[in-house]
């Protein structure tokens, strides 16, 4: 027996249940509703803002790198390069996964687990809830190379010998994180169990 | 209504609805509220989720490790994190130095965030739940102040970074590493201990008792 069934809401920050569906949590003051109140809507305009904001966030320069030997700029997969041709495979691998890995199977994910919900695909209901797991657990992770950006700016600065500089693709990117961050909120693991 | 209440005001069928049963947050079945003793654990008859957990000395563990994190914040925030040197000029940065760096090259949104990010959420986070534990372990009243707390700190946990801008730290070090003399600071080791006592903090905490804890004032 589901609680909507019985006209029963759960707040969505305490928990507790209400049969009040939409007036705001007897408890905690907190917002109820039967299901997220436009939820694959929201999903879905999060996660576009989260796809074309990735586009300049991996085309532009996300670090600007002036030495003696001239000025370099660097996008996220020619940092990734660099650190392979440094030696360094575990940092690479690490940044690799964070900030292209990570984003681009989470924009899959989300697409397939709302496109599941929208023209009820058949696909196992315990699967679906673990991968929106995942991506509510991993997707903050890709802000990483946000702060690496920030911090080898910050520390390298000497003078004439070398400079690093944020370059504007970060500003994407960041955006990209945070909108697909927002966009896995938004999606109610209740509707996967609906169609039963 | 909006928030407006005065404690007290929950109807009795709602506290008799709430004391016999439960729904599970992810698949909304409504299943009898089990007993819980301390340390056990709930799960969804349907799906498998977990249910609700009672966790064990909760708020004396997440008062002690978050007066800890307030310690070792003020380290990581005020000293010197790393110091690098190469061919003679040197120079050091603090955390907030690595936001205004950003603000200083005209990304002021960015700067904004990620003041936000890894500096004031953590902060706001460690206080609230200062705040809760406190209130459950001297078994204060609990009313709208209370609620509200726990629900900015409920969604404040996603947005608190410390962890990520610490990985993003030691990534920074390796990329620089073989170029420049690295030498750490005391606000690293603070940053490290941060990272730690937030992380213990975070699964000392328990959101279903706090919450119970507010059910139970009614």
């Amino acid at each position: 027996m589901r609680a909507i069934d019985q006209g029963i809401a759960r707040c969505m920050a305490c928990g507790s249940l209400t049969d009040r569906p939409g007036e705001p949590c007897a408890y905690c003051g907190g917002p109820t509703a039967l299901r997220k109140r436009n939820s694959l809507q929201r999903v879905w305009a999060f996660w576009l803002a989260g796809v074309i904001a990735y586009i300049p966030g991996n085309l532009y320069p996300i670090m600007v790198t002036e030495s003696l030997a001239g000025t370099s700029a660097s996008t996220i997969m020619g940092g990734v390069i660099s650190l392979i041709h440094h030696h360094s495979y575990s940092v690479a691998f690490v940044v690799f996964f964070a900030s292209v890995l990570v984003p681009v199977t989470k924009f899959a994910i989300i697409a397939w687990l709302a496109l599941t919900i929208q023209f009820d695909w058949p696909a196992d209901e315990h699967r679906r809830v673990e991968a929106h797991e995942v991506i509510e657990f991993i997707g903050r992770w890709s802000m990483i190379d946000v702060f690496v950006v920030a911090a080898l700016a910050a520390l390298i600065q000497v003078g004439g010998l070398m400079t690093i500089s944020p370059g504007i693709g970060i500003n994407a990117f960041a955006l990209s994180v945070m909108f697909t961050m927002l966009s896995a909120m938004s999606f109610d693991s209740r509707r996967i169990w609906d169609t039963r | 209504m909006g928030d407006v209440r005065s404690v007290g005001s929950v109807p009795a069928h709602l506290r008799a609805l709430n004391a016999r049963w439960v729904a599970c947050g992810t698949c909304d079945a409504l299943l009898q509220r089990p007993s819980l003793r301390e340390g056990q654990q709930a799960r969804c008859t349907h799906c498998g989720s977990p249910l609700f957990a009672r966790k064990r000395s909760h708020a004396e563990r997440t008062l002690a490790l978050m007066i800890a994190s307030l310690v070792v914040y003020a380290v990581a925030v005020m000293y010197p994190f790393i110091r690098m040197e190469r061919s003679g000029i040197s120079n050091q940065i603090s955390v907030i130095d690595s936001v205004s760096v950003l603000w200083r090259n005209g990304m002021h949104l960015l700067a904004l965030a990620s003041a936000l990010l890894i500096l004031l959420f953590p902060l706001m986070r460690i206080l609230l739940l200062c705040g809760l534990a406190f209130a459950v372990y001297l078994k204060q009243e609990a009313g709208l102040a209370f609620a509200r707390v726990a629900r900015l700190a409920q969604a404040l946990e996603p947005w608190s970074m410390v962890d990520i801008f610490m990985l993003g730290i030691i990534v920074s070090l390796v990329k620089v590493g073989k170029m420049v003399d690295i030498e750490l600071g005391a606000a690293f080791w603070g940053m490290t201990a941060l990272v730690l006592f937030l992380t213990m903090g975070a699964s000392a905490a328990c959101r279903d008792s706090t919450w119970q804890y507010l059910r139970d004032r009614f």
